[in-house]
């Protein structure tokens, strides 16, 4: 399958480069996937999740709280405020990823079901991992 | 003798001076590691958020869009009241720094109170705000410990202000002025417009063909637009901050190294006086000596 180069980058620096089969974002109107030559597009993200599925079918996850996407043919920019990616060596690290990613979406929104919805995805997220 | 003492006393004190230019070298070395780190981490998304804004700025030329809802990308013409934002260091020590930064700023009103436009100056740095009280220039507002610290809440704290006169029409114009970090020896003095956008100097580069299937997606416009020159802003701050302490700690590096070395040299100078001011007063007093023996002969 095709691939297309994916990067991600905060105030504070780059939390993922690479090339993803497809991505999954959370748009300000509702979550949009994107496949290699996407048309392109700008648009804001909301705070959520991004799902990332890489070339050997891992799929990764970033909480993130604030972004705008810049979608072009060969490339997609992420540009986010604050992000976590839910990873770890150990348990214990995925577990306190999972906790800081938690604690980024709250801060920054204020509905209770959203913070909900958000949470339970990181959950599962963390749940393959482990 | 006395002065064999004095010049003894006078190498002491500046040795003890070199030790302490020495250990600030050094300090500042360790710190610009960091620095310089956090400022190159922070320059990828810094030069992608403009790049966004600037492709939004050229399809604003290329369609010559009216009433995209926002000041941010107007042409203000006859500006009123411009906000200079400077940022300088909290200490001194770090030879031009400050310096040049203050001089750009008063170039700047300078040029900007020639074409009679009002200036509303913020400060941030200790240096820069001491220097424009003794001058009895008024500020707007000044922050301290923050350009020694950057912190992305408060310096996005600070810009909201200003954005936010410049959107309820306040004022027209948004300059920030600092002293940037281009290498470990080079510091380099940015003036930068943020707001409004200029479109012109952006200009239509889309490729017509590509262009069409640039698609800005959201049902509101100016919502999005909002959003993002917030960010944009805001990022604009933090990044010259950030960039701003990288360079005050190479130009201290920098001063004090040279002080270091003004110091070992005056060591040098002293120490020959010092020897020669020794073998002087060994000769008077053996002539002393040779010339008692010789008056009781």
């Amino acid at each position: 399958m095709d691939t297309f180069r994916l990067e991600i980058l905060t105030p504070n620096g780059e939390i993922f480069n690479g090339d993803v089969v497809s991505a999954t974002l959370p748009g300000e109107e509702g979550e949009f996937g994107v496949l290699a030559h996407h048309a392109s597009l700008t648009t804001l993200l909301q705070a959520g999740v991004i799902d990332l599925e890489t070339e050997n079918k891992t799929v990764e996850s970033v909480a993130i709280n604030w972004g705008v996407v810049q979608v072009d043919e060969s490339k997609v920019v992420v540009l986010v405020d604050g992000a976590v990616a839910i990873q770890g060596e150990s348990e214990s690290a995925i577990a306190a990823a999972l906790a800081e990613a938690k604690q980024l979406i709250e801060d920054v929104s204020d509905s209770a079901t959203a913070i909900a919805s958000v949470s339970a995805k990181l959950e599962n997220a963390a749940q393959k991992l482990i | 003798m006395a002065n064999l003492k004095n010049i003894q006393r006078q190498i002491k004190s500046v040795s003890n001076t070199q030790k302490t230019t020495r250990a600030m070298k050094l300090v500042s070395t360790a710190k610009l590691r960091r620095a310089e780190e956090l400022a190159k981490r922070s320059r990828l998304f810094s030069s992608k958020i403009n790049q966004v804004i600037a492709e939004i700025a050229g399809r604003i030329k290329c369609h010559t869009i009216d009433g995209i809802g926002s000041r941010s990308f107007e042409k203000i013409e006859n500006p009123k009241m411009i906000d200079i934002i400077f940022v300088t260091a909290d200490k001194g020590l770090c030879g031009g720094f400050n310096i040049q930064t203050i001089k750009a700023v008063n170039k700047l009103i300078a040029e900007f109170q020639g074409k009679q436009v009002k200036i509303r100056l913020r400060g941030i740095g200790k240096k820069g705000i001491e220097y424009f009280k003794f001058k009895e220039i008024e500020l707007f507002d000044e922050v301290k410990d923050l350009s020694s610290k950057p912190d992305l809440e408060r310096s996005s704290k600070f810009i909201s202000t200003s954005m936010k006169d410049f959107n309820d029409g306040k004022t027209d114009g948004l300059y920030i002025v600092y002293n940037g970090y281009k290498n470990v020896i080079t510091q380099e003095l940015h003036v930068n417009k943020i707001l409004p956008i200029d479109a012109d100097q952006y200009g239509c580069t889309l490729d017509p063909q590509k262009e069409s299937l640039l698609e800005i997606e959201a049902q509101d416009e100016s919502m999005m637009l909002t959003s993002l020159i917030n960010k944009y802003v805001e990022n604009n701050m933090y990044y010259a901050l950030i960039d701003s302490v990288a360079a005050e700690h190479s130009s201290r590096m920098q001063a004090m190294d040279a002080a270091t070395n003004n110091a070992k040299e005056m060591v040098k100078t002293l120490n020959v006086q010092y020897n020669k001011a020794r073998q002087a007063a060994i000769t008077t007093e053996l002539i002393e000596i040779i010339s008692g023996v010789e008056s009781m002969k």
